[in-house]
């Protein structure tokens, strides 16, 4: 369509033009600034909340399959859920033992607000009765000490591994190893100190503590309470072979009936995946709304500016258009200089951007002290850049569009006598 | 001796224009054959339809009607982008009003023909530089038109119009806008490319002006008045 010489003539006309007029252009730019500062904020939250939901889902484990009696994700009829029968300790422990596939199956289970009294302190959390196979799981991993043994499991010992935050609480300077804790107004030696596993809503991670099954019988009891099956696939293309066969098991224990809807639930990580990826989608609504709005408002002002300067310059179209310079040619001229006000624009935006995400970080790490928000990258990726970029050159073309076309339309001889 | 070519052929040709409800015939049924190495001066008074006979061999406009052939071509019916292609090949413009860039340098505007001609960049300014030291202008092809004097900036108008080796110069009122001496020096110019086989066309409402070609062709009312030698060269 038009010659390399032609084009790099453009680009030369465009810049000397942006240059005769750097306050205008830089002014003109406004609304393409909003729009890339949106387009790059945007971006850069949802990869922060990516790495933000990478690092909370890998607390629990990718490959870990709770099976319960209640539904993590919700939206189910909770009716419907409360009339499934407990699930037992026999049933959880020969799933457990019966399933094949997975690398680590355990009977688990759970009391929500237990005490927890060290001296004059008292906390309340979760009190968590398993075997000692689930100290290999990532959310019992032990900092200090160990997990209970399977000789500890068979004696029912009084011995606990805490979470971070209670550890914290009770051992401000640390040394918890082989002290005394009260649990419901039994004492337990602490043997182990579970890893900094909380994290955004996974909190209460840090707020449990692990004693054997045994010990969880003969203290708590077992009434009134639902056994969960906690099962470590291994790796995360094992799932869909374990989470099967781990759905016939209980069905068949549980003597569900065929075509009857299972009676308990399987849980995953996968079942918070949904809600974050309706957070996202929220704010990638929200964001594409404003960004398209301040493009819409940064493209009006773009063609506006160049309508006026097609009309500035219509003689020197006439000059170029005397000498030879086909429509094509003007139309280029005029495109390349309308995205290059927009280029200008994001140019302008990537400084006030970094700027805005380096304090949006500080004040929600430092100031807030918003500890999830440690997951995500003080820096804009890249790849935003180059995306924001590439739109607001597109922007500008568009917006050039019209004043472009008019201007290769000129008749040379009246833009001539344009003075 | 064998006659030149003809370059510019026009038969019949009219130029209507519509200014809201009444119609200006601004040229009727003009005829006229121009050929290589001629040196022909357009004349008449203001209204007299030279601006848009210039216009029209300028191919910077069509005819309402007839045909103008241009060196075998025939123009009358191309597209904008088919007579850009000609101005840039065929035609010199020189401007009564000089009509440089005013923020590119000398070298840059009488580059600039050749840029939409596709020449390459180190070619080009080659040629540039030359169509310069032609016209006199070697040391200030760096100086942007507002360092140059009027008679300079005509000099780069005309080395633009040389650049690309047209088939004619066309020049309107070139000595419009400058005082008579640096005028007499513009007409010597245009006199010596003349000489070196150039075909020249000058459009003017002076007669000292006009007196330098060797053809009058004098317009009126949008008609051919007459077409005559002129032997009284000064």
């Amino acid at each position: 369509m038009i010659s390399a010489g032609e084009l790099s003539e453009s680009i030369r006309i465009a810049v000397s033009s942006l240059r005769s007029n750097l306050l205008r252009a830089v002014l003109t730019t406004g609304g393409v600034v909003v729009g890339v500062v949106l387009v790059v904020l945007m971006g850069w939250t949802i990869n922060g909340l990516d790495a933000i939901w990478e690092k909370t889902i890998s607390i629990i484990g990718k490959d870990m399959i709770y099976v319960d009696k209640w539904d993590w994700a919700g939206g189910r009829n909770w009716r419907k859920l409360e009339t499934r029968k407990d699930i037992t300790m026999d049933q959880a422990t020969l799933l457990s033992s019966s399933l094949e596939s997975a690398e680590i199956a355990v009977p688990l289970v759970r009391q929500w607000g237990a005490s927890f009294v060290r001296e004059n302190l008292s906390i309340r959390g979760a009190v968590m009765g398993t075997v000692s196979a689930y100290g290999a799981t990532p959310a019992a991993t032990t900092e200090e000490g160990r997990f209970f043994t399977p000789i500890e499991d068979a004696e029912g010992s009084n011995v606990v591994v805490v979470g971070y935050a209670i550890a914290r609480t009770f051992f401000p300077s640390g040394g918890a190893l082989g002290q005394t804790i009260k649990i419901n107004g039994r004492p337990f030696r602490v043997i182990g100190v579970v890893e900094k596993r909380g994290f955004l809503f996974m909190d209460f991670i840090d707020q449990q503590v692990f004693i054997p099954l045994e010990a969880f019988r003969s203290s708590l009891g077992l009434t009134n309470v639902s056994f969960s099956v906690a099962i470590k696939a291994g790796n995360e293309r094992m799932l869909d072979v374990v989470r099967d066969e781990a759905i016939g098991l209980m069905r068949n224990i549980r003597t569900v009936q065929p075509g009857a809807d299972d009676d308990f639930s399987i849980n995953e990580m996968k079942a918070f995946d949904a809600q974050a990826a309706n957070i996202r989608t929220g704010i990638w609504i929200v964001g594409m709304g404003l960004t398209i709005l301040a493009f819409l408002v940064g493209s009006i002002g773009i063609m506006n500016i160049m309508f006026v300067s097609v009309t500035e310059r219509t003689k020197e179209i006439g000059i170029r258009k005397a000498i030879g310079a086909k429509r094509a040619t003007i139309l280029v001229q005029f495109l390349v200089e309308s995205a290059l006000l927009c280029l200008v624009g994001a140019i302008i935006a990537f400084p006030f951007s970094q700027a805005i995400v380096a304090s949006a970080r500080w004040l929600a790490v430092d100031v807030f002290d918003f500890e999830a928000a440690t997951a995500v990258s003080p820096f804009i990726p890249i790849d935003l850049l180059i995306v924001a970029i590439v739109v607001s050159v597109i922007v500008g073309l568009l917006a050039g569009l019209a004043p472009a076309w008019r201007a290769s339309r000129l008749n040379p001889v009246e833009a001539l006598r344009f003075e | 001796m064998a006659e030149a070519r003809i370059i510019i052929d026009i038969a019949h040709i009219s130029k209507v224009y519509t200014m809201g409800e009444e119609q200006v015939h601004a040229l009727r049924d003009v005829s006229l054959q121009i050929r290589a190495g001629e040196y022909v001066a357009l004349m008449g008074p203001s209204g007299s339809g030279k601006s848009t006979l210039m216009n029209m061999l300028g191919c910077l406009d069509t005819p309402s009607s007839g045909h103008y052939s241009f060196d075998g071509e025939d123009v009358s019916t191309m597209d904008d982008d088919d007579l850009a292609a000609i101005r840039n090949r065929d035609i010199g413009f020189v401007f009564q009003t000089f009509n440089l860039l005013p923020r590119a340098s000398a070298l840059r505007n009488v580059e600039l023909p050749l840029v939409y001609a596709g020449v390459g960049a180190s070619e080009r300014e080659r040629r540039a530089e030359e169509a310069l030291e032609n016209v006199g202008l070697g040391e200030r092809m760096h100086h942007r038109p507002n360092e140059l004097s009027g008679g300079q900036r005509q000099r780069v108008a005309i080395a633009r119009a040389l650049v690309t080796n047209p088939s004619i110069i066309l020049a309107d009122e070139p000595t419009g806008n400058l005082d008579s001496r640096t005028g007499q020096e513009i007409m010597t110019l245009f006199g010596n490319l003349w000489r070196s086989g150039h075909t020249v066309i000058l459009v003017t409402h002076e007669e000292d002006i006009a007196r330098h070609a060797r053809r009058i062709v004098r317009l009126r009312d949008g008609l051919v008045e007459s077409d005559t030698p002129n032997t009284q060269t000064p």
